[in-house]
C-alpha cells in the first residue's frame, strides 16, 4: 500500500494509506483518547472521544489543485468545518491533525461530562477501578465537576447475569459496543446485541444458554468500564493489590500467555498476556476460569503408601525408599523391560525430560509413553518435528495470500484460540478450507467446507494431491531440490482420477479442485490437523505431508503443518522422548503396556500426572495385575487409587518450567506462589527417585539419545561437561534441568531460561502510550515471547520422501451400520474443572445423531439410546443434530463417556437402537 | 546565698498550692482533643448496617501498609452493608499503624474513624492485629441514616462517594 505523509501535532509521520488518524498518532507516539476504538476491532465511531481537528489542503474545484496561499504554502481548511472522529477518519496526504487545541480539549471535556451524566459513583466498589479507562481519561481530560443533577441519573437494577460467567452492570455501560463487536467479528459467536434505545439502551445476550461462547471472558477485558465483570473475579480484590505472575495456560496445545494474578498466595484471577505469536491479547474461558483447581481442597498434600486396602499418609523419605527398593527388586527378578512409565502430555518439559532420563538412564527401560492406551485413542502421528511451521511463523500477521487447510480438527474444542487466529486470517483476506466429517463452529468462518465421509478423509487429501499433479500446480523447483519419490507417487495415483477419489471421500469435486488450486497458488500455506485426522490414521497424515511438500509450503516462516495433538505439551513429550520410539531400543506403547501387565510381562509402573484408568476398565485391570505402581499427581485420581505409592506434586502455580506449544514455541512460566503444601515439582520427584536408586547401587548409563535420538550424538562434544555432572542428578532448580535440555535435546539449544529471557524487551513491548488502548485489557508481555525451535524442514538441506498411498475403503458392516467417532470437547469435566465457574458448562456423556437417522430409529432428543459394537454396549442419552451426516454418530470424549466400552479403534462400527427402559422390559 | 535558697523554696511553696498538671493515670484519664487520632473504629449506620463497603481504599492510602481488606459480595437477602460489596475480613496491625489518619481521609463512606482510645498495648505481636470484630462498633452505636440514594426501589446501587456524616 502506498504511504501517506501527514503532520500530527507538529510531528511529520508516514503511515500506510488507509490508516486511521488514531493509529497514525499512535505510531507518532501521540495518544488520542478513545473508548469505542480498539486496535484489534473494526472502528465504529460510537463514542466521539477521539474528536480531533483535521486540516486538509484546500482544493480549487476548477483546477483540482491545492490552493496556494500568499506565503507559498497550501491553504488549509478544517475538514467539514468541525471536529472529526479520529478512529473513523483515514489519513490523507498533506493532512494536518491537531489533538491538543482548545477546541479539542473542550470537546473531550464535554464528551466525558456526557458519558458521566448517568454513570454511577461506583469506583470504590467497581472491579475495574484502578485499571479503568473511563476513570483514567476522566482524570486526564475530564471536567472535575458535573453540571448535571445527581438525582437525574438513570438507575438500573444492579448486576444482571449475561450468562453464568459474565455479569452486566448497565449503569456503568457506556455503550461502546466493543463487547458486541468482539463477539461478532473476532470470536464468531454473535451472542450479544443491543436492546431498547435512548437512556434505556442496553446490552443483552441473544443466545440460549445466555452468553454461550468460549471466549466470553475477553469482553470483560476490552470493556472500557466495569460494566462487564466475571463471576470468577467479582469483588475478589482491587487490581492494584494483585501480583501478576507470567504463566502459560496448561490446558491445550495453543499455550496462551497468561498472567496468574495473585494476592499473597491466593489466585485472584487469570488474565491474558500479550503475545502476537500465540494469543494476541485473548484467551479462552477454559484458560481464564479453569485454573481454580490449583486451590482445590482435594489436592494431595503428602505421600501415601498402600497398607492393605488403604492408602495411608507417609513421609517423603519412606515413600521414596520404598519406591527405590521395589523398583530394584522388580528389575532384578524380571529385568528392566518389566518396568514402564506413562507421563501426561500436560506436564512441563523439565518433568518430562527427567522422567524419561530416569527410565532410560537409571532404570534402563525404554517403555515410555504419553498416551493413555484407551482402545479408541488414535496413534499419534506427528508432522510437527519434520514439516512443522517454519521458524518465525506469526499467524496474526497472515491474511491475503495465505491459504490454510484445517483437516479433521475442531479447533474450538481442541485448541480454542486457533478459532480466533483462523478467523483473523480469513478476515484479513486469507483463504480457508475446512475438511471435517462433521460440522464445527469454525464453519461459521467464511471458508470452503468439504465434508468427507468419516474415515475417508485421506481420499480428500489424495484428491487434492491428484489435482496438484494433474493441473501441474506443484512447486517444481522445491520438489526437484528437496523431495524424493515424486514419480513413485504419480505411479501410485495413476489409476485414480480426482473424480474417483472425491467419490470415495464423498466430497464435491469442484470444491476439492478449488481448494487445491487456492492452496498451491497461495504465498503461504498452512495445514492444521487434529484429533479426527489422527483417528483417520497414517494414510491421511502422509497425504497431508505430501500436500505440504508438493506445494513447497514447508521450511519457511508461515508455511508448514500444525498438528493439534491432545495435551498442552504433547510437542514437548515428543521432543523430550517420552514415547516408545525415541530411544535406540523400541519400547512398549501404553496400549502394549496394558496387555503386558495383564500377562505379567510388565511388573512395575510409574504414572505421572495421568489418569488412564478413568473411563477405561481394561487399564484398571492391568494396573491391578502389577506388582508395584507409583502414581504422581496433584489429585487422588482413579488411577492413584490403584497405586502402591502416591506422590503429590506442585501445580503449575507452585513451580516454574517451560511448555512447548503446537507451533513448537518453547515458553516459560514462572512460579506464582510457594508450592502448595510444600509439594515438589514433578522433575524433583523424578530426581528424588533417581538419587535413591543410585544410592542403592544402580549404575546409570550414558544417555541413549533423548529426544528423537539425534540430539545426543550431535551435541555430545559440546556438552560433555554437563552430561558428566548430570549423572549425579544434582538439579537444584528447574533452570538446571532446562540447561541440560538445551544441551542435549535436538533443537532446544536456544531454550535455556537465559535465552528465553532475551526475548523480552527491547524486542518486545508496547509503545509508551498504549495504555490508552490496552488499559485493563491484558498484560504487557514482560516475560518474553518464547523461542520457536526449528523444524527439520527449516534446514535447507533436509530432503523428504513422498509417502502417500491409496488406502482401502473403510469397511462397512451391515450388522453395525453406524460409524462412531469420539469428538473432543474443551469442557470435558476432567480434573482441571474442579471448583471452576465453568462447571455448569461441562458436557455430560451423550451421543449425537443425525435427525433423519434418529427418526428412522425412533429416537427422540434426550431419549436414551443403546449402542453396541463388536466389543460391548452402552446406554446414553441422545442429542439430535440435523447437520450431522447420516450414518455418523459422535460421542463427546468427556468425563464418564462410555467410549472405552464400545470402541474397537479410533473409528468404530456400531449399531444403534432406541433404549427400552428395563423396568418396561421386565414387566 | 541564703536569699537564693529561700527564693527557690518559695517557688516550691507556691506550686504546692497550684492545681497539678499531671494526672493520676491510669486511675484518672486525661481527655483528648476532638481531633485526636487513636485506635480505629469501624462505624455503622443507624440501622446497624456496616458502613464499610470493602473497597480497600484505606489500605491503599495507608503509608505503613497496616490494613488488610478482603472483600466479598453481599447476599441481597441479608446484606452486611448497603450496596453489593462488603468487607469479609478487615484487619489493622496496630504495631504498624502510624496514626496518620490517611485511611480515614480515603474512606468514601466514613466507615473507618480514628477515635479517642489511646491505650494500646499487647502481650504478643499477634494480638496487635485487630480484626473486624474488634474494630466494629456495636450495632446500637450506629449513626446516620442510609442516604436515600442507597434505598431506592429495592435496587442495590452502591454508595456514592462521601455520603453524609
Ligand atoms: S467503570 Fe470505571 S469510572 Fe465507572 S465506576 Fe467503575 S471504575 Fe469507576
Ligand atoms: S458492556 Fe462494556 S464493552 Fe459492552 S458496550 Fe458496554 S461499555 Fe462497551
Ligand atoms: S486456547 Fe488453549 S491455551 Fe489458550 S486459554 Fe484456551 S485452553 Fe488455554
Ligand atoms: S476505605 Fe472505608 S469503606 Fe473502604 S475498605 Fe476502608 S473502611 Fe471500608
Ligand atoms: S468514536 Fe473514535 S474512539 Fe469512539
Amino acid at each position: 500500500m502506498p504511504n501517506v505523509t501527514l503532520v500530527i501535532d507538529g510531528q511529520t509521520v508516514t503511515v500506510p494509506a488507509g490508516t486511521n488518524i488514531v493509529d497514525a498518532a499512535r505510531i507518532a507516539g501521540i495518544a488520542i483518547p478513545v473508548f469505542c476504538y480498539h486496535p484489534k476491532l473494526k472502528p465504529v465511531g460510537m463514542c466521539r472521544m477521539c474528536l480531533v481537528e483535521v486540516w486538509t489542503p484546500k482544493i480549487d474545484p476548477a483546477t483540482r489543485q491545492a490552493v496556494i496561499g500568499e506565503d507559498g504554502r497550501p491553504v488549509m481548511t478544517l475538514m467539514m468545518g468541525k471536529l472529526q472522529p479520529g478512529c473513523v477518519t483515514s489519513v490523507s496526504d498533506g493532512m494536518e491533525v491537531r489533538t491538543t487545541t482548545d477546541r479539542v480539549r473542550f470537546a473531550q471535556k464535554g464528551q466525558l461530562e456526557f458519558l458521566l451524566t448517568s454513570h454511577p459513583l461506583d469506583c470504590p466498589v467497581c472491579d475495574k477501578g484502578g485499571e479503568c479507562p473511563l476513570q483514567n481519561l476522566t482524570m486526564q481530560f475530564g471536567p472535575s465537576t458535573s453540571r448535571f443533577d445527581y438525582a437525574d441519573k438513570i438507575h438500573f437494577e444492579k448486576p444482571i447475569r449475561l450468562g453464568d460467567l459474565i455479569y452486566l452492570d448497565r449503569e456503568r455501560c457506556i455503550l461502546c459496543s466493543r463487547c458486541v463487536r468482539f463477539q461478532d467479528d473476532i470470536a464468531g459467536d454473535p451472542v450479544l446485541g443491543f436492546d431498547n434505545r435512548g437512556r434505556t439502551w442496553e446490552i443483552i445476550s441473544k443466545s440460549d444458554p445466555p452468553f454461550d461462547s468460549k471466549f466470553s471472558g475477553n469482553t470483560t477485558d476490552i470493556c472500557p468500564v466495569g460494566a462487564l465483570t466475571t463471576a470468577d473475579f467479582r469483588f475478589k480484590a482491587r487490581v492494584w493489590e494483585l501480583r501478576p505472575t507470567p504463566s502459560i495456560c496448561p490446558h491445550c496445545p495453543v499455550g496462551c500467555n497468561i498472567s496468574l494474578d495473585m494476592r499473597y498466595d491466593r489466585l485472584m484471577r487469570v488474565m491474558p498476556r500479550e503475545n502476537d505469536y500465540v494469543n494476541e491479547i485473548w484467551i479462552c474461558d477454559k484458560g481464564r476460569f479453569g485454573m481454580r483447581f490449583i486451590e482445590s481442597p482435594e489436592r494431595l498434600r503428602q505421600p501415601l503408601i498402600r497398607k492393605g486396602d488403604t492408602l495411608t499418609p507417609a513421609t517423603w523419605d519412606e515413600a521414596i525408599a520404598l519406591i527405590a527398593e521395589k523398583l530394584i527388586a522388580i528389575r532384578t527378578h524380571a529385568g528392566a523391560a518389566a518396568l514402564g512409565g506413562l507421563a501426561s502430555p500436560d506436564l512441563p518439559n523439565e518433568d518430562l525430560y527427567l522422567f524419561q532420563k530416569l527410565f532410560r538412564q537409571v532404570l534402563r527401560s525404554p517403555n515410555l509413553d504419553f498416551c493413555t492406551g484407551a482402545p479408541g485413542e488414535p496413534a499419534i502421528i506427528d508432522l510437527g518435528a519434520t514439516l512443522g511451521v517454519g521458524k518465525g511463523t506469526n499467524l496474526s500477521n497472515l491474511g491475503a495470500g495465505t491459504s490454510v487447510l484445517v483437516v479433521g480438527a475442531d479447533p474450538e474444542e481442541e485448541a480454542p484460540l486457533y478459532v480466533l487466529r483462523l478467523r483473523g486470517i480469513a478476515a484479513r483476506g486469507g483463504d480457508l478450507t475446512i475438511i471435517n466429517p462433521y460440522p464445527t463452529k469454525l464453519d461459521r468462518t467464511p471458508a470452503r467446507v468439504i465434508r468427507p465421509r468419516a474415515g475417508a478423509e485421506a481420499f480428500v487429501a489424495l484428491a487434492l494431491l491428484k489435482t496438484l499433479i494433474e493441473e501441474e500446480l506443484i512447486a517444481a523447483d522445491f520438489v526437484t531440490r528437496r523431495v524424493q519419490g515424486f514419480d513413485e507417487l504419480k505411479m501410485r495415483l495413476r489409476n485414480h482420477s480426482v473424480a474417483s477419489l472425491c467419490d470415495a471421500a464423498g466430497a464435491p469435486e469442484d470444491v476439492v479442485r478449488s481448494a487445491a488450486y487456492a492452496f498451491a497458488k497461495a504465498d503461504n500455506g498452512i495445514i492444521i490437523y487434529g484429533r479426527v485426522a489422527l483417528a483417520s490414521g497414517a494414510d491421511l497424515i502422509d497425504a497431508l505431508a505430501d500436500l505440504a511438500l508438493l506445494t513447497g509450503h514447508v521450511g519457511r516462516p508461515n508455511n508448514g503443518v500444525i498438528p493439534l495433538i491432545p495435551g498442552a505439551n504433547a510437542r514437548g513429550a515428543l521432543d523430550m522422548g517420552v514415547h516408545p520410539g525415541a530411544g535406540k531400543k523400541r519400547g512398549l506403547t501404553a496400549r502394549e503396556m496394558w496387555a503386558a501387565a495383564r500377562e505379567g510381562r510388565l511388573r512395575g509402573m510409574i504414572i505421572a500426572g495421568m489418569d488412564p484408568v478413568r473411563d477405561n476398565p481394561a487399564a484398571a485391570e492391568a494396573l491391578d495385575a502389577l506388582e508395584f505402581l507409583v502414581v504422581q499427581d496433584i489429585f487422588l485420581t482413579e488411577t492413584a487409587q490403584h497405586a502402591d505409592v502416591v506422590l503429590p506434586t506442585a501445580s503449575i502455580a507452585g513451580r516454574e518450567g517451560t511448555l512447548t506449544n503446537a507451533e513448537r514455541r518453547v515458553q516459560r512460566f514462572r512460579q506464582a506462589r510457594i508450592p502448595e503444601f510444600n509439594t515438589p515439582a514433578g522433575w524433583d520427584v523424578a530426581q528424588r527417585i533417581a538419587r535413591a536408586l543410585i544410592a542403592l547401587g544402580v549404575k546409570p548409563t550414558a544417555p541413549d539419545g533423548q529426544g528423537d535420538g539425534r540430539g545426543a550424538s550431535r551435541t555430545l562434544a559440546k556438552t560433555a561437561a554437563t552430561t558428566a555432572s548430570s549423572d549425579q542428578w544434582d538439579y537444584a532448580v528447574a533452570g538446571d534441568v532446562a540447561d541440560e535440555i538445551a544441551a542435549t535435546v535436538h533443537g532446544y539449544a536456544d531454550t535455556t531460561y537465559e535465552s528465553l529471557g532475551l526475548t523480552r524487551k527491547p524486542q518486545w513491548g508496547r509503545q509508551p502510550n498504549e495504555a490508552i488502548f490496552y488499559d485493563g485489557t491484558s498484560y504487557e508481555n514482560t516475560e518474553g515471547v518464547g523461542v520457536q525451535i526449528a523444524a527439520e524442514a527449516d534446514n535447507p538441506k533436509a530432503t523428504f520422501t513422498l509417502r502417500a498411498r491409496v488406502p482401502p475403503l473403510f469397511a462397512t458392516n451391515d450388522a453395525y451400520p453406524y460409524t462412531l467417532l469420539a469428538a473432543p470437547r474443551a469442557y470435558d469435566g476432567r480434573a482441571w474443572s474442579r471448583d471452576s465457574k465453568l462447571l455448569p458448562r461441562m458436557v455430560t456423556p451423550h451421543l449425537i445423531l443425525n435427525a433423519d437417522d434418529a427418526t428412522a430409529l425412533g429416537i427422540a432428543p434426550g431419549g436414551l439410546v443403546q449402542i453396541a459394537s463388536e466389543v460391548g454396549c452402552a446406554v446414553l442419552p441422545a442429542q439430535i443434530d440435523r447437520n450431522l451426516p447420516r450414518g455418523l454418530a459422535l460421542m463427546p470424549d468427556v468425563d464418564g463417556a462410555p467410549l472405552s466400552r464400545v470402541q474397537t479403534g479410533p473409528l468404530t462400527r456400531i449399531a444403534i437402537m432406541a433404549h427400552i427402559s428395563e423396568t418396561v422390559g421386565t414387566r | 546565698m541564703i536569699g537564693t535558697i529561700f527564693k527557690g523554696l518559695g517557688t516550691t511553696l507556691r506550686y504546692l498550692f497550684r492545681k497539678p498538671v499531671t494526672v493520676e493515670y491510669p486511675e484518672v484519664k486525661r481527655p483528648v482533643r476532638e481531633r485526636f487520632r487513636g485506635r480505629h473504629q469501624l462505624k455503622r449506620f443507624a440501622n446497624g448496617m456496616e458502613r464499610c463497603i470493602g473497597c480497600s481504599l484505606c489500605a491503599a492510602a495507608c503509608p505503613a501498609d497496616a490494613i488488610l481488606v478482603v472483600p466479598a459480595e453481599n447476599d441481597p437477602a441479608a446484606p452486611v452493608s448497603p450496596g453489593e460489596r462488603y468487607a469479609a475480613r478487615y484487619e489493622i496491625n496496630m504495631l504498624r499503624c502510624i496514626f496518620c489518619g490517611y485511611c480515614e481521609d480515603a474512606c468514601p463512606t466514613n466507615a473507618i474513624v480514628l477515635e479517642h482510645q489511646y491505650e494500646l498495648s499487647f502481650y504478643d505481636r499477634r494480638s496487635s492485629i485487630l480484626t473486624k470484630e474488634d474494630l466494629l462498633v456495636p450495632p446500637d452505636k450506629g449513626h446516620g441514616e442510609i442516604p436515600p440514594i442507597l434505598q431506592q426501589l429495592n435496587r442495590r446501587p452502591s454508595p456514592p462517594a462521601q455520603i453524609d456524616l
